[in-house]
């Protein structure tokens, strides 16, 4: 019997639970009064107490239970909620996080005992009793009465050992092991029945050995009983310590224990005290039960050694999935099961002639199924970006705290969806983008006083989709970037020249914070200003096929637009020819196609452009970019690509359209580089190859 | 023949595909050899280094293309019917195909019938072999795949 199948399980949900607690007492911090929110965070501790005593790790379900017993003392109105008592609950937080962490890397919590933590917690509660002499109810309440015990009967005693049993339980004796029976209860609502019994295995075979177990170790390891399990052990221990030992697994209702005298039917009334007292006149016998065979018993204590040996990463990576997700995708396996049959049908005609028309319709049939299909698979592949932002909030409280500035984060749009692989890999870009922020981008309280803002600073983390895109924004009121400072900083590092900072668009200044070690920070603290910043960000960023851009105002605020992908292997993608060579652009960065008269183009600044609707739209040579030859004669009209990449448009000059495919994206490989404008190439289905634009480079 | 067979099994020996391009031959270590497939359309990628003439589909995977002859500093690849790819494993890198005029043969030869070309040489820095083959009267220069892959441009 090993706990380590429910590893991944206890896993993922204490990391729901400490970010459920994590939300509710930042709740908390703002209105400590909420009766709700103080429940929930008690329900929240309470659970995660038991998951981890369920688990066998104790520190951590010690630390949950001093945090659960402040709650009771919160909810019993007892103790107030103030700040220092939220910093320790986050402190609290932070050390089960680290347990949380040892478990997923070796699946053991780890030697850590936070008994500092430990110490305060009870501080707290010795505080609230201080004045009133508290009455212990904790104690009560985890004993169940005596008088309950009724219900449990010792079940030990009935056990008929087999022959071979019989012969081991004599061998243990001779070795001069005391025997005992014992019989154990476990509670109505105990979940992971089949884990309580590994657990009480564990726990008594330090003190001693199990010779027979009723029902079956294997039954037991299968659940395969009600609520109580019994087993004969030989110890050289008392019968109390078996007890106890028993007992310190949570959610076990009652241990009986007694000596175990064959067919000898005692009192049943007896109780254990008086048993225990019996057997401590006895003398204590050799330790040497351990050679007793028996080779279950053996084989469930290897389990928590090998466990500790194999210090590999526990958990693997894993999509939850949404039932009806699944249920989709069943359904579209099922179509092409039928797709493929109309097809087997279709070929398998007596005559061999082929009837083209319904040949067609299936192979039209199929084509819809594969593209629905492939949209299923990648919505099983796509999380919401809330598991990356939820710790946000908290992260900008600390920040708030360090900074001493005063801020808050608004979040919206948690529920957009992006790829698991892009979700997994955003959070660091992220969270640079908003230390980057709350560090530059937010004044000092004083100074936003006399600037006439709110002594408030406000962040803002929006994300939403657009097209086959998802843009996070992080927002703040901040006092933007000083586009001058930054061209001096520049000019000083010898970046860019003077000449060269005058004729620079307030864009291009921007774009120099993502330079490799650009710090702009005045003071380095440990938040940002070490230089590895924004370079960082923008490489992570493009690395997921996506690019970051900034806005800024003065005075107002700065805004970075994060774009990433929906998707990373395959796409729809418009197929263009230049000459004789075939391009994909990606669909969702087309606007629109455009006819454009050679006579309609204007110039700007010596370069060429189109009045369109409005918008005056630069237009990019695709075959002067690409290098392929000129055509010899310029026709009479150009076919324009309108492509969009944030609130610029560009228009890309092609030969020709093929029209609209799904692609699959190829790596170009790592030996040919230097290459931003090609993305990636794709097979078409002639075998031919086809390289993907990168629009953004383009532009 | 028999004793000549034992006399190799006694020595180090190595496999080589000897390939011809231009008028000189080329051994290559048949270890990196993963493949040979004849001449076929190369998709041309704008903006790659200037030896890189390309990249071709190798059932279903792309496979950068290098003109082994540009990397040199040698005229253009002419291609004709005898000129085939030869797809090279590398392992961390990948595959990666180079174009030869034509290939002749697979020759087996010992350690003795090998010059090494000293690194000390004053060829050796832009040298794209790391030894001479004999193979009775024909001299095969034996190719250092590493140089060939690396990045520099001689053309």
């Amino acid at each position: 019997m090993d706990v380590s199948q429910y590893l991944e399980i206890f896993i993922d949900e204490s990391s729901e639970h400490l970010q459920n607690l994590s939300d509710c007492i930042m709740t908390l911090e703002t209105e400590p009064d909420n009766k709700d929110t103080i429940n929930e965070v008690f329900r929240a501790a309470h659970s995660l107490k038991v998951m981890a005593g369920t688990m066998g790790f104790k520190r951590m379900q010690h630390l949950t239970h001093d945090m659960e017993n402040v709650f009771q003392e919160v909810r019993g109105e007892k103790i107030k909620v103030d700040s220092s008592m939220i910093d320790l609950l986050f402190e609290c937080l932070d050390a089960l996080d680290g347990y949380l962490n040892n478990i997923k890397e070796s699946s053991d919590e780890g030697t850590n005992d936070n008994e500092a933590i430990i110490k305060e917690l009870n501080d707290f509660i010795a505080k609230a009793n201080g004045q009133e002499v508290a009455p212990k109810e904790k104690g009560s309440a985890e004993k169940p009465a005596k008088a309950a015990g009724s219900e449990f009967e010792a079940k030990y005693e009935d056990i008929d050992p087999t022959d071979t049993e019989q012969k081991r339980i004599a061998e243990a004796q001779e070795a001069g092991g005391k025997i005992y029976g014992v019989t154990v209860y476990v509670q109505k609502d105990c979940l992971l029945k089949a884990a309580r019994a590994f657990l009480v295995f564990r726990a008594v075979e330090e003190i001693g050995q199990i010779v027979v177990y009723r029902p079956s170790s294997q039954d037991i390891e299968d659940e395969k009983f009600d609520l109580d399990f019994s087993f004969i052990m030989s110890t050289d221990e008392d019968v109390d310590k078996v007890i106890a030992a028993a007992k310190s697994v949570s959610e076990i209702a009652e241990v009986l224990a007694g000596p175990f005298e064959k067919k000898e039917v005692e009192d049943a009334e007896e109780t254990v005290v008086a048993e225990a007292e019996k057997e401590e006149t006895k003398p204590a016998p050799a330790p040497a039960a351990e050679s007793a065979p028996a080779p279950q018993a053996a084989a469930a204590s290897q389990a928590p050694a090998k466990k500790q040996a194999a210090a590999k990463p526990a958990t693997n990576r894993t999509v939850r999935v949404d039932i009806e997700k699944l249920d989709a995708l069943m359904n579209q396996v099922s179509e092409l099961i039928i797709a493929k049959n109309s097809l087997v049908s279709i070929s398998a005609t007596e005559d061999g002639s082929y009837n083209s028309q319904s040949f067609h319709e299936q192979i039209e049939y199929l084509e819809r199924i594969t593209t629905s299909l492939h949209e299923s698979v990648m919505k099983v592949r796509m999380v919401p970006i809330e598991s990356v932002v939820q710790k946000f909030p908290r992260m900008i409280r600390d920040l708030s705290r360090t900074l001493n500035k005063k801020m808050e984060l608004i979040m919206t749009g948690e529920d957009t969806e992006l790829d698991r692989t892009v979700v997994d890999q955003i959070g660091d870009p992220l969270q640079h983008l908003l230390r980057n922020s709350a560090d530059h981008g937010l004044e000092d309280s004083e100074l936003r006083i006399k600037r006439g803002k709110p002594e408030k600073g406000t962040i803002w983390l929006n994300a939403y989709q657009e097209g086959n895109n998802v843009i996070i924004q992080v927002k703040d009121d901040g006092n933007g970037i000083d586009t001058e400072a930054v061209k001096a900083k520049a000019v000083e590092r010898g970046v860019i020249t003077q000449e060269q900072a005058e004729v620079m668009s307030q864009k291009e200044i921007v774009n120099l914070l993502f330079m490799p070690s650009f710090s702009m920070a005045k003071k380095i603290t440990d938040i940002s200003g070490r230089g590895v910043g924004l370079d960082v960000v923008k490489s992570n960023i493009e690395q997921l096929g996506g690019d970051v851009e900034v806005s800024t105002v003065l005075g107002e605020g700065t805004t970075f637009s994060v774009r990433l992908p929906l998707t990373l292997a395959i796409i729809q993608a418009l197929m263009v020819e230049i000459r004789d060579e075939k391009y994909a652009i990606a669909l969702g960065s087309i606007s629109n196609i455009e006819d454009i008269p050679v006579k309609d183009i204007k110039y700007v600044e010596a370069r060429e452009v189109i009045h369109l609707r409005g918008n005056v739209i630069p237009l990019i040579r695709l075959d002067k970019v690409l290098d392929i030859e000129p055509r010899e004669e310029e026709p009479e009209s150009l076919t324009v690509v309108i492509v969009q990449r944030g609130d610029s448009l560009a228009g890309l000059v092609v030969d020709n359209l093929m029209g609209q495919q799904e692609i699959v994206i190829k790596s170009l490989g790592k030996y040919i580089n230097g290459n931003k404008l090609i993305s990636g190439a794709t097979i078409l289905g002639d075998g031919e190859v086809a390289l993907i634009l990168d629009v953004n480079t383009l532009m | 023949m028999a004793d000549k067979r034992i006399e190799l099994a006694d020595k180090i020996t190595k496999q080589y595909i000897v390939v011809q391009i231009g008028s000189e031959k080329y051994g290559i270590d048949i270890g990196y050899v993963d493949n040979i497939v004849r001449m076929q359309k190369i998709t041309r990628v704008p903006k790659a280094q200037t030896y890189f003439k390309g990249i071709i589909n190798l059932r279903g995977e792309i496979v950068p293309v290098m003109s082994v002859r540009t990397k040199m500093g040698l005229e253009d690849d002419v291609f004709t019917n005898a000129s085939r790819i030869i797809i090279l494993k590398i392992e961390d890198r990948g595959a990666l195909g180079i174009i030869v005029d034509e290939v002749n043969e697979v020759v087996t030869l010992c350690e003795d019938e090998i010059d090494k070309v000293s690194s000390s040489s004053r060829y050796a820095k832009d040298s794209f072999i790391n030894g001479i083959g004999k193979n009775g009267d024909e001299l095969i220069s034996l190719f250092e795949i590493n140089a060939i892959i690396d990045e520099k441009d001689n053309s």
